[in-house]
């Protein structure tokens, strides 16, 4: 199942802190969202907030074109997947993914059946029986996404899910996520503060900073055509343009992805001097030097210069942002 | 719902401080009997308590019991915590079990066996002999809070100061103790606490010399009076007063 | 030698003076008193035979047996009255509490602690009086004519204890409460639980380890306590130790007091026994 998600004017302050600022969004059903943003930019407020958990200070929620003003948790065609999972240590994992259907009164076959059929979804059904603490992290994180997805909820919330995996599970565990959503079909709001997590699974990705919107849309909307400084600077590194080389004046300024400065391209910045680069695999990442400006510029292999050479260097499709006062 | 809970908290509050309050109340008792109707207020039970030298000389020998007793059990848990929580010893688990099992036997029969034993061996009771007792009975408590706090954080200061060239020694008094001081700190209190107020060990195990608690029991056995109310309070109130202190100026959580 | 030698020998050297201390004064002691409850009195003398006289004498003999079961009584009552009444404080606490505020409230729920313990039990004596506060105050209030008779009978005995235990159990439950993850609860009531069955099926749960070793540690305590129920009982009814200090003040009687304290601890360690299952807990 599956619903349109709609948050008009929300607020929310925590004492005298403004942890959410007028937010307006819009998402469709079957959407992957991603909230994307630094510690303490809101994102966690908003998932409590849509999942019931906190009320707004003001501004309205609707979920599937219902206002869910006043609707507890238990009430909300949401589920959430919590941080540290809040597996229910005492129960079996089939009694765990099977819990929110018990609570729907339904019978013990049919839920039985039912979360057999999420568990081999995520790949743990020989482990029905066994206990949480039995299970390693990268498992029990399943069992919870199969628990919130037994209820066949409207939308389904993640709260930071792969934080406490290492790169590799956390890669895996991306795909899977992006692969049950399709699957399932159902709205997936996701929390995270990593940008590369955020371009790997969203359709759409809202950039949070300081209870703010900063900037919103497809992945590569978002990377190669940000709205703002906070949100180019967060999606990766960023250079910025003297105002004479780029078409800036006063409160705008041309900013270039590393990938886009090089020794070849559209403008020329002048003789620079490598002062270091690093290995990454598939590029090298480079220091430029020119006058007092240092620029980070990704070369692919094969086209590094000689330590402290100094090169002709270009840049190409720069992006007019507004600075910030 | 809301309310239920704050009608709950206010009855069980009301259960909890009835006697206190009745005990602090009729200390101030003018008349004879620490019961209603209350006459007074009158400060002369605590001049009384205040004056009575038997009294008085209880409260420091429980003074003196509880410190003495309680640093020596102090010093006896650390070095236990410090011994296990290094390495893993041979029958470590049936150590620690050895070391706890005190806590779990009733005090009349822990003061019971020493009072045979030193009867055998030829010790008169005394403050020493009780405190022997209170020894043993705070030594569980002692080495169970500093083990509980003896985690890796502690464990990779003290690698990196043997590392940087600390001796043994070195490496307790300048790594160790003080990365421990608050749980060293709540055992040390605890045990005052635990040794001040205990009777029955105390009862047993003293004869000329007594601690606070047996002599406000003989003080019972004379009935009803104003004055127990006004020991009872002074001892009660001093007590919290420490505690209040300790809590706003060694307990207190930095506000980070 | 190796390191790893000198290390253990030198952690050795660090417990021992606590093993040793506990030996000489608690293990030694305690062997000796087994051995003495199957010692008899002749007269003045101990006689050390090696016979279960005693502990026959405590299973045959009334007034003993009915200490034994005075005992048992008082103390199951005392537990469960004592968890049934701290576990909402503990939970209020816990949760309505505004979380700065959780700490001094919790401080005041235990601040009668800090009254000596004998004269806790005094304060009661006085409270349960024929002429204390309460008789008078529901004399006053008018709903008793005269006064009844509570000092001096179980009931006060069950009083004195559960003042004292529910401070005790109030604050292991809830330190035990304050670990549980609030996204334990949340959990529930996102997956569809309204408050009863959150609380049934998931709090109760996690909580019981918790509630279990408070229980264990109220039954130790209560079986084993001298002072309040020689306080606030009266002579009707003796609990074990009670008697255990009759032995020894009429008539010096070591080798019975010494049997009935082994009975005790017998009691306790069947206690641990039953409750051992729910003292651990793994947890995710």
């Amino acid at each position: 199942m599956t619903a349109d998600v709609t948050l008009e004017g929300v607020n929310h302050r925590f004492g005298d802190f403004d942890a959410l600022r007028d937010i307006t969004l819009s998402f469709d059903a079957g959407e992957f969202v991603v909230l994307l943003g630094p510690s303490g930019c809101g994102k966690s407020t908003l998932l409590f907030i849509l999942g019931g958990f906190l009320e707004p200070r003001s501004g309205t929620v609707k979920i599937g074109g219902q206002d869910m003003a006043g609707v507890a948790p238990k009430d909300r065609p949401t589920t959430t997947m919590f941080q540290d999972y809040a597996l229910f240590p005492h129960m079996s994992l089939r009694d765990n993914v099977g819990f929110g259907l018990r609570m729907k009164r339904q019978s013990k076959a049919k839920r039985n059946a039912r979360a057999d059929e999420m568990l081999d979804l995520v790949g743990l059904l020989d482990k029905a029986r066994a206990k949480p603490h039995e299970l390693s992290g990268g498992q029990r994180q399943r069992v919870a996404l199969a628990r919130a997805l037994a209820v066949e909820p409207e939308v389904l919330l993640l709260d930071e899910p792969l934080g406490a995996l290492d790169l590799n599970l956390r890669r895996q565990m991306q795909e899977e996520l992006k692969a049950i959503q399709r699957k399932v079909g159902t709205t997936f709001i996701h929390v995270t503060h990593d940008q590369e997590e955020a371009m790997a699974i969203a359709d759409r990705i809202v950039v949070m900073n300081a209870g703010q919107i900063e900037d919103q849309g497809r992945p590569e909307d978002v990377y190669l055509r940000p709205k703002t400084l906070f949100s180019a600077n967060f999606m990766g590194d960023i250079n910025r343009l003297p105002n004479t080389l780029a078409k800036a004046s006063g409160t705008t300024a041309a900013c270039v992805r590393p990938e886009n400065i090089g020794l070849s391209g559209e403008i020329a910045l002048g003789d620079a001097t490598l002062e270091s680069s690093a290995f990454f695999g598939t590029y090298h990442r480079c220091h430029f030097r020119i006058a007092e400006t240092t620029y980070v510029a990704h070369l692919p292999i094969g086209a590094l210069p000689e330590p402290g050479a100094t090169v002709p260097l270009f840049a190409s499709n720069p992006v007019l942002l507004e600075m910030p006062e | 719902m809301r309310a239920l809970s704050w009608i709950y908290i206010g009855a069980i509050f009301t259960f909890i401080f009835l006697p206190v309050v009745v005990l602090v109340l009729f200390s101030f008792q003018d008349s004879r009997l620490p019961v209603p109707p209350f006459n007074g207020p009158s400060l002369k039970w605590y001049t009384q308590v205040l004056n009575d030298r038997g009294l008085m000389e209880a409260l420091t020998n429980s003074l003196l019991v509880a410190l003495v007793s309680a640093a020596v059990a102090l010093l006896l848990g650390f070095f236990a915590a410090q011994g296990l929580a290094r390495i893993r010893l041979p029958g470590s688990v049936l150590m620690r079990g050895l070391l706890i099992a005190p806590m779990t036997v009733s005090y009349l029969i822990i003061a019971l066996g020493l009072l045979s034993m030193f009867n055998d061996l030829g010790f008169r009771p005394s403050l020493w002999t009780t405190g022997v007792g209170h020894v043993v009975i705070n030594v569980p408590l002692c080495f169970a809070i500093l083990f509980a706090s003896m985690g890796d954080h502690q464990k990779n200061a003290e690698r990196a100061a043997r590392d940087l060239g600390a001796g043994e020694v070195q490496v307790l008094f300048l790594v160790t103790a003080p990365m421990l001081k608050p749980a060293l700190l709540a055992a040390y209190f605890l045990s005052v606490t635990f040794s001040w107020d205990e009777f029955i060990i105390a009862f047993l195990l003293t004869r000329f010399d007594v601690t606070l608690p047996v002599e406000i029991w003989s003080m019972l056995r004379s009935g009803l009076s104003p004055a127990t109310n006004a020991i009872g309070s002074l001892v009660f109130l001093v007590s919290i007063a420490i505690l209040f202190l300790l809590e706003f100026t060694v307990f207190r959580k930095p506000r980070a | 030698m190796s390191i790893e030698t000198t290390d253990k020998r030198r952690a050795f050297g660090f417990v021992a003076p606590a093993l040793l201390w506990t030996c000489a004064f608690f293990i030694l002691p305690f062997a000796a008193m087994i051995l003495l409850s199957l010692a008899h009195l002749e007269g003045r003398t101990v006689v050390q035979g090696y016979d279960f006289g005693n502990y026959i004498k405590i299973f045959t003999e009334p007034s003993l047996l009915k200490g034994i079961r005075v005992s048992l009584e008082i103390t199951l009552v005392v537990t469960v009255i004592s968890v049934v009444l701290a576990w909402p404080l503990a939970w209020i606490i816990a949760t309505r509490v505004p979380p700065r505020y959780q700490r001094l409230a919790i401080m005041l729920a235990v601040l009668p602690f800090w009254t000596s313990y004998v004269v806790r039990s005094y304060a009661w004596a006085l409270v349960l009086g024929q002429n204390g506060v309460l008789m008078q105050g529901l004399i006053g209030i008018g709903i008793l004519d005269a006064p009844i008779q509570i000092m001096a009978t179980r009931a006060a005995t069950v009083i004195g204890f559960v003042h004292f235990f529910v401070m005790l159990l109030t604050l292991t439950i809830y330190s035990n409460l304050i670990q549980l993850s609030p996204n334990y609860a949340r959990a529930a009531a996102d997956l569809g639980a309204n408050g009863w069955n959150t609380f049934r099926l998931v709090i109760l749960p996690l909580t019981l380890p918790g509630i279990m070793t408070g229980a264990f540690l109220t039954f130790v305590l209560c079986i084993g306590d001298y002072i309040t129920p020689q306080i606030l009982g009266g002579n009707n009814e003796l609990t074990m130790p009670q008697l255990i200090m009759l032995q020894l003040g009429r008539r010096g009687d070591f080798p019975m007091a010494s049997a009935l304290s082994v009975v005790l601890m017998a009691l306790v360690t069947v206690a641990y026994a039953l409750s051992a299952r729910w003292l651990k807990m793994e947890r995710v």
